[in-house]
């Protein structure tokens, strides 16, 4: 995984449309703007098949902007997001979205939200069947037992068919977790996932993903739990002000700073 | 004082027209019912098209914007005139087939599909901003999920947004079904044969407007009990929004910290 520092006078990346070098993820200079906000300024970045990428910085760095980039929630307005050989920017950049590209990335994009976002007209299962069902097309007794196995592995075997308001933090976003996974992406992005949980919740949700990554999962985790990345992560980021500032492997980000923000950032979060 | 009572109360008239206005009363109930219906569906079909995404769309929404301003911001009565006019006028000229021009569906009586037509028209479109404010207070992560799962747009509000947005609408559109109630009584003007038309019969025969008491009683029976229904069903849902708020009794239902099916996995 190589990233280049975006600010360094913004290395025009020519728009590729395939990685040549079978790079699963890449971004090449992604800007993004909410009205005047300049929020991402040149993001660089690759991510390589079975990765754990976590992405820390201060908020309003433009963390989680990225991850919605990345699966075009935020469709970004310049530069290229490359996945598994295909650009998903390569549009008429005046197409309100490119449901093609949408599609693609989609399919092959989960994400897991602060908020857990659960339907909660649902239960459990219906959460984790309603992807597959829907946009799939496959049957339900095909889907079931899946969504009932994927249920079991993040440990809610025993709330299947309690509905979201029944469950507590951490129970939802696990379920949130087994909905991702019933689309069978080949990557899942994390945004903030423990941040909204009670303190005493937030370790079974980080159980559920340090499993996942065990298993060889791809995953981008934006976080602020700085354990996580230092145990979990193959490669951490630091962002600031829409830009990556460092990155590295967790023990020479973590550890050995290099630039003076992550130094700042890394004080502060690390005192308390 | 006599004449007062003997005005509005006079038991002999009122049953004596007892089974008039009953029939009358029926008519209300159907034309309620079937409008009622069908404004919910036509109610619905607005809302959707007016949260249509993407630019190419755009000229789809206007019109449902202007549909949707046009018809509540014209009287009832109005629409009523304007369709029953056009459509015995354009049957007359041949412009319009019979079977539209003079509808007698079902075996009912042509005044009552003008005002079925008219009804829908307009109370569609108060339906439809009930729907639309239903649409808006979902969670707009509700909409992000769903499509992060790969659901077009469509499928997102058909599975998504739309069940969760009639659930909270339930209780406005329910009073906006109590004043549709009421307005049946406009399908009088054109000759419709409900309560009112009952009632105004009576009236002109005898000087006497017992008749109408009647008919208002019949109306207090239907609308009354609705309204009620209205008030346990907001209730009920101010309760469980107050349950909502709290974290989901975290003590009861969380289980061991370590998920039992990571445990040693």
């Amino acid at each position: 995984m190589t990233m280049t520092d975006a600010e360094s006078v913004a290395p025009k990346v020519e728009p590729t449309g395939t990685s040549a070098d079978g790079t699963f993820l890449r971004l090449e200079n992604v800007h993004k703007r909410f009205g005047k906000l300049h929020v991402l300024r040149g993001v660089n970045m690759e991510v390589a098949k079975g990765e754990v990428v976590c992405v820390i910085g201060p908020s309003g760095s433009g963390k989680s902007t990225l991850l919605r980039c990345i699966n075009l929630l935020e469709p970004p307005e310049e530069g290229n997001v490359i996945l598994e050989g295909k650009n998903l920017c390569a549009v008429d950049p005046r197409a309100d979205e490119d449901e093609e590209g949408v599609d693609y990335v989609r399919r092959r994009v989960g994400i897991v939200f602060q908020q857990f976002n659960l339907f909660p007209h649902k239960t459990a299962l219906e959460n984790v069947t309603l992807g597959p069902e829907k946009v799939l097309g496959r049957s339900s007794s095909e889907v079931r037992p899946e969504a009932e196995a994927l249920l079991g592995r993040v440990g809610l075997a025993d709330k299947i068919n309690e509905y979201p308001d029944r469950l507590s933090g951490g129970q939802q976003q696990r379920v949130a977790i087994a909905r991702a996974l019933a689309m069978d992406p080949h990557v899942i992005l994390f945004d903030e996932v423990t941040s909204a949980l009670d303190p005493e919740l937030v370790k079974e949700v980080l159980d559920v993903m340090r499993e996942l990554a065990s298993e060889g999962m791809t995953m981008v985790v934006v976080t602020h739990e700085m354990g996580f990345a230092r145990e979990v992560a193959s490669q951490v980021v630091f962002m600031d002000a829409g830009v990556v500032v460092e990155h590295g492997k967790p023990a020479d980000v973590l550890e050995n700073p290099k630039e003076e923000r992550t130094k700042r950032f890394l004080g502060l979060v690390l005192e308390h | 004082m006599d004449f007062i009572v003997d005005y509005y109360f006079n038991w002999g008239i009122i049953k004596d027209s007892f089974d008039v206005v009953l029939d009358g009363f029926v008519f209300t109930i159907k034309l309620s019912i079937v409008s009622g219906v069908l404004s919910l569906i036509w109610g619905l079909v607005l809302a959707v098209l007016r949260q249509l995404p993407g630019r190419a769309l755009a000229p789809v929404r206007w019109i449902t914007i202007g549909y949707i301003d046009v018809f509540r911001g014209i009287p009832a009565l109005l629409v009523l005139f304007l369709v029953s006019g056009f459509l015995a006028a354009g049957q007359t000229d041949g412009t319009i087939p019979e079977w539209l021009g003079l509808p007698t569906w079902f075996g009912q009586p042509t005044w009552f599909w003008y005002g079925v037509i008219g009804l829908t028209l307009t109370y569609g479109a108060y339906m439809a901003e009930v729907y639309r404010a239903g649409i808006e207070a979902v969670p707009g992560g509700q909409m992000e999920a769903a499509r992060s799962i790969g659901m077009s747009h469509g499928q997102a509000m058909r599975f998504v947004i739309v069940p969760q947005a009639v659930r909270t609408v339930i209780p406005p559109l329910l009073n906006d079904f109590i004043a549709l109630m009421k307005d049946t009584s406009l399908v009088f003007a054109i000759g419709g044969a409900e309560v009112i038309d009952a009632g105004f019969d009576i009236q002109s025969d005898t000087f006497n407007g017992s008749a109408f008491i009647l008919g208002a009683v019949f109306y207090l029976l239907i609308t009354i009990p609705l309204a009620r229904l209205v008030d346990v069903l907001i209730t009920r849902q101010q309760e469980k929004t107050r349950r909502g708020g709290e974290p989901a009794d975290s003590t009861e239902t969380r289980p061991p910290s370590t998920p039992p099916g990571m445990v040693g996995a």
